[in-house]
């Protein structure tokens, strides 16, 4: 598979390449555009795998669809346009055997031999860190698209890294995350505006994005006439 | 007589603004509220454009029934444009051909050009994207924009466009209302009501398509569950 980033960073799409009988795994509705070489199977699990019901339940706990949408090539060269219905980011990772944890909401699509599956982060985190219990948990070799609210930004955690919520796009399996307060005082964390916060700790890569969807949601609601 | 305009698009495609340099006596027509800036030797002048019918037809296909006239009257003179939503803008020069719109894509034409209302009927009604297209027809420079990046695709043969993601496509490209292909019939049903996708516009023939990257109703629901709730008293 071939991929183009276009239109970075506000209004990001992703044209993804793919040859005769490649296939891509996209969230439902993120197809932008296609050429007509491209079928599309909607299932409820990754492409050939089983137990589609459970998973496809759990993963709309992860705030992503309970479909997976699968289109296959059936002729060389097909072109594909997909793009997330936020203004953000879309950044490429290549997975080569390891586990990346995805924020839900920010996977947007990935090679078809990536296991896509729900993962629980336990439930004093889920409820704390305002993002829902479960999360993507993406393992194999392939591409990875991750969209975001903002702008993406990558650090390479080597020790211990601090982030906001709201501000997790994904993160390697093998970092060890827990909630934690912001400041050494319950009190002061919230004062502060920063609430809690994940601590990372170990080696490996997270992506953050620059902006908190939330925030911006509670930003604009009480500006809104009641529903 | 038409002209080609001077102009300039710039803050692409997040915040897009259009600058024309309009020589003394030189025109460009745009939709209301879209222009930013303009010197003091420009005039404008409101006024319903080609007549009843082709103000109707605007006013069906997404547009304000009033176009606004801005000449260069005491001299040459700078005029800025931009319109509602944050995103891209284009600009495109018809040589007698059509160039369909979807709605509420239009922002400005120069000297030449007539905009219009074009039915689309039952097709246009599938869309999801209201029952007429405008159409941009004659010799002059057109200005477009939409919500989002726009990308610009050469059609050989087909190509596929979610409905709500088509800004305009050239005349010489035919268009219908279809579901994505599936792997089978019963696939192709699924995919249609679980896919996300829903319908889709297939195009055909030798042409562009105005492709853009993001749609303002996902983001309309995305915001819907932060507005507070009516308090039953």
């Amino acid at each position: 598979m071939q991929y183009e980033i276009l239109a970075q960073p506000a209004a990001s799409v992703a044209q993804l390449t793919l040859g005769a009988g490649e296939s891509v795994t996209c969230e439902v509705g993120a197809m932008i555009s296609m050429t007509t070489g491209l079928k599309v199977e909607t299932t409820s699990r990754s492409r050939g795998g089983k137990g589609g019901l459970l998973k496809g339940l759990k993963r709309m706990f992860s705030g992503e669809s309970f479909f997976l949408n699968h289109f296959t090539s059936d002729a060389a060269d097909q072109k594909v346009i997909i793009g997330s219905s936020q203004l953000g980011d879309i950044v490429h990772h290549e997975l080569t055997g390891g586990t990346l944890i995805v924020q839900g909401g920010s996977w947007l699509a990935s090679s078809s031999d990536i296991e896509i599956d729900t993962t629980w982060q336990g439930l004093g985190k889920a409820f704390f860190s305002g993002e829902g219990g479960f999360w993507v948990k993406c393992t194999g070799t392939g591409d990875l698209f991750l969209n975001s609210f903002g702008a993406i930004y990558e650090v390479d955690v080597a020790d211990t890294y601090t982030v906001d919520t709201g501000h997790i796009v994904a993160f390697d399996e093998t970092l060890k995350f827990k909630i934690g307060k912001s400041n050494k005082s319950l009190v002061g964390s919230f004062l502060g505006g920063e609430g809690l916060v994940c601590k990372f700790e170990g080696q490996g890569k997270l992506y953050c994005q620059s902006h908190n969807p939330p925030s911006f949601g509670h930003l604009l609601g009480p500006m809104l006439y009641p529903r | 007589m038409t002209t080609q305009l001077t102009f300039d698009i710039t803050q692409n495609p997040d915040f897009s603004l259009l600058t024309v340099q309009l020589e003394q006596g030189e025109k460009i027509f745009a939709e209301p509220a879209a222009m930013a800036s303009m010197d003091s030797t420009i005039k404008l002048k409101a006024g319903f454009k080609g007549g009843l019918k082709k103000a109707i037809g605007r006013k069906l296909g997404g547009e304000s029934m009033i176009v606004n006239t801005f000449t260069a009257e005491s001299g040459p003179g700078e005029v800025t444009f931009a319109p509602g939503p944050m995103g891209d803008m284009l600009h495109y020069h018809l040589t007698g051909q059509n160039l369909y719109l979807q709605r509420g894509a239009f922002v400005a034409h120069g000297d030449g050009v007539e905009i219009s209302g074009k039915w689309e009927g039952a097709k246009g009604f599938l869309s999801g994207e209201g029952l007429v297209l405008l159409k941009a027809s004659g010799t002059g420079d057109v200005f477009f924009n939409s919500y989002g990046a726009i990308l610009e695709v050469d059609v050989n043969d087909d190509y596929i466009v979610d409905t709500g993601y088509v800004v305009a496509f050239e005349d010489t490209l035919q268009y219908k209302v279809t579901v994505l292909p599936g792997l089978s019939r019963g696939g192709k049903l699924k995919s249609f009501f679980f896919g996300g996708e829903g319908l889709v516009c297939e195009f055909k023939g030798q042409g562009k398509v105005w492709v853009q990257t993001r749609c303002v109703y996902p983001f309309l629901s995305w915001v819907y569950p932060f507005r507070p709730t009516k308090s039953n008293d």
